[in-house]
């Protein structure tokens, strides 16, 4: 049953990586519904030092002909078997401006940083620029599309991944995510608690677009151009805690961290290439 | 920052009271979701491979290992929703599928105030009225529940069936004996354990029947109806 506990509920920014829920089987014409709120900290964007306290909306939905919507991403399981899911998987990589990734609730008063790399003048351009990411391309959100395949080990192993395409300012960067998740630990009667680890693998296109600094970029900016190649991108591990506080209402915690690797922690964005997310939030059962 | 500070502390705010709301439900009663129940128990209904001898049923054990105790019950609760699900001595139960408990998002609550407790489905071999169970009918009976749980847990696929658990009342004299094709009969030594492996009550009484060391024709005959014939997997 513990398989069967396990909840994804996943943040509506910050998290990039998609996340699928386990298979849910129910009643024909139902629907499994969280919705709620939160609090999160987490960087500005990949590898920055600087940090923002945000709203954390919390959305998971699951309809009993395999349809879901989980944080950004969505998908169908095309399977209801036990030890097997797979099927198409959207989901929505958040934009990133001169302030950071995502939606940003707290926008003044970010951090100082040092600078990195052979930046050209660089008493001018810190006398010019503050910090963020000034002079970068702003970078849309995009809508990415795939596939998702995960198989149970046992039912409390889960080995998960997903191919999503369609990152970057030309809807060209490819992601694969390979990951081990341990489903719900059983602390106490209400509380259970799940680990994951994983990797990304991307594209170049991928890596260019949010860890490159072109020449145009780096003429207006206070980093050093960078062409960034693709390959083993980050490696990161994940605790979830979900407290049902009643058959209701869930207090569900997460404590992300992650590390750049390869092409994109050499990256001059790159100010530490390890970075911590944790969020908590409250969510309603419908 | 100001505003990050105050988002803190509205979420603070919400966290004490939802924090209360939690110590009024657990006086109240222990507690699980139907609709995670639900998710565990139509795995059985979905099943599409043969388990026409097979039965499932939701068990109810205590967390702390301490027992149930006489007349344990489980309620069905929610808004529209009220129903009493009454546990045998093994603490199980028929599981109900209703898509409007479902629908409510309903709670099964235990009698048992303070008592946290856990929901386990259990699938058994069904008991026959007459009482008499034919060696290769345990067999199908065994190979079809291993069949179920190779479906549900990918690691069990090594497993093999090595016989069956018939497990008795405590307060009924509880044996089978083992008729013979040629019509001879001998008793089956009766010994004292647990219905299922992790159960906290080791003194129900159980004949063992293992297929290694059985005829391979012949019936199991029971002297009582068995609370449950569990398979056995190793």
């Amino acid at each position: 049953m513990n398989k069967l506990l396990f909840l994804a509920l996943s943040a509506a920014c910050g998290t990039t990586w998609a996340q699928t829920p386990a298979t849910n089987p129910m009643p024909d014409g139902s629907r499994d519904m969280y919705v709620g709120l939160g609090v999160q900290s987490a960087p500005r964007w990949d590898g920055t030092g600087s940090r923002k306290v945000s709203a954390l909306p919390v959305l998971q939905v699951q309809w009993s002909n395999g349809l879901f919507i989980s944080g950004m991403s969505a998908g169908m399981h095309l399977t209801d078997s036990p030890t097997f899911e797979y099927g198409p998987l959207v989901a929505v990589q958040p934009g990133r401006d001169r302030t950071g990734t995502g939606l940003e609730f707290d926008g003044v008063g970010s951090a100082g940083t040092t600078l990195i790399g052979p930046v050209p003048e660089p008493i001018d351009k810190r006398n010019l620029r503050g910090t963020g990411l000034d002079g970068m391309n702003k970078i849309g959100a995009r809508l990415q599309g795939g596939v998702f395949a995960n198989y149970y080990l046992t039912p409390q192993w889960r080995l998960t991944s997903s191919v999503l395409y369609g990152a970057g300012n030309d809807h060209d960067g490819a992601r694969l995510d390979l990951g081990v998740q341990r489903l719900a630990f059983e602390l106490g009667s209400q509380h259970r608690v799940s680990v994951s680890a994983g990797v990304s693998i991307v594209n170049r296109n991928y890596n260019q677009t949010y860890f490159g600094v072109s020449l145009e970029e780096a003429a207006r900016s206070r980093f050093s151009s960078y062409e960034a190649g693709g390959g083993l991108q980050e490696a990161h591990v994940g605790v979830r805690w979900n407290w049902a506080v009643s058959p209701s209402w869930m207090l569900t915690s997460n404590l992300q961290a992650k590390g750049l690797l390869g092409n994109a922690a050499k990256s001059p964005l790159v100010e530490r290439s390890t970075n911590m997310t944790v969020s908590t939030a409250f969510a309603y059962r419908f | 920052m100001r505003a990050s500070r105050q988002l803190i502390a509205a979420f603070a705010s919400l966290l004490a009271v939802v924090s209360t709301g939690a110590q009024a439900q657990a006086q109240a009663g222990e507690w699980v979701s139907y609709r995670d129940a639900y998710r565990a128990m139509v795995q059985f209904e979905k099943y599409g491979g043969p388990k026409n001898l097979l039965q499932s049923q939701l068990q109810v054990q205590s967390r702390d290992h301490a027992g149930l105790g006489e007349g344990a019950q489980l309620t069905l609760t929610g808004k529209a929703t009220q129903l009493n699900l009454t546990l045998d001595a093994l603490g199980r139960t028929v599981f109900p599928l209703q898509k409007a408990a479902y629908d409510e998002n309903a709670a099964l609550v235990l009698n048992r105030k303070g008592m946290p407790f856990v929901l386990r489905p259990q699938v058994t071999i069904a008991p026959r009225a007459d009482g008499q169970y034919d060696a290769a009918d345990l067999r199908t009976a065994c190979a079809q529940a291993l069949g179920f749980v190779r479906y549900v847990d990918a690691s069990q696929r090594a497993r093999q069936c090595a016989g069956v658990r018939f497990v008795f009342p405590k307060k009924e004299q509880a044996g089978a004996r083992l008729r013979h094709a040629d019509g001879g009969e001998q008793g089956l030594p009766v010994t004292s354990g647990a219905a299922f492996s992790g159960d906290p009550d080791e003194g129900f009484p159980v004949v063992t029947w293992r297929f290694a060391t059985g005829p391979d024709k012949g019936q199991v005959i029971t002297y009582n109806a068995p609370l449950a014939i569990v398979p056995i997997f190793e």
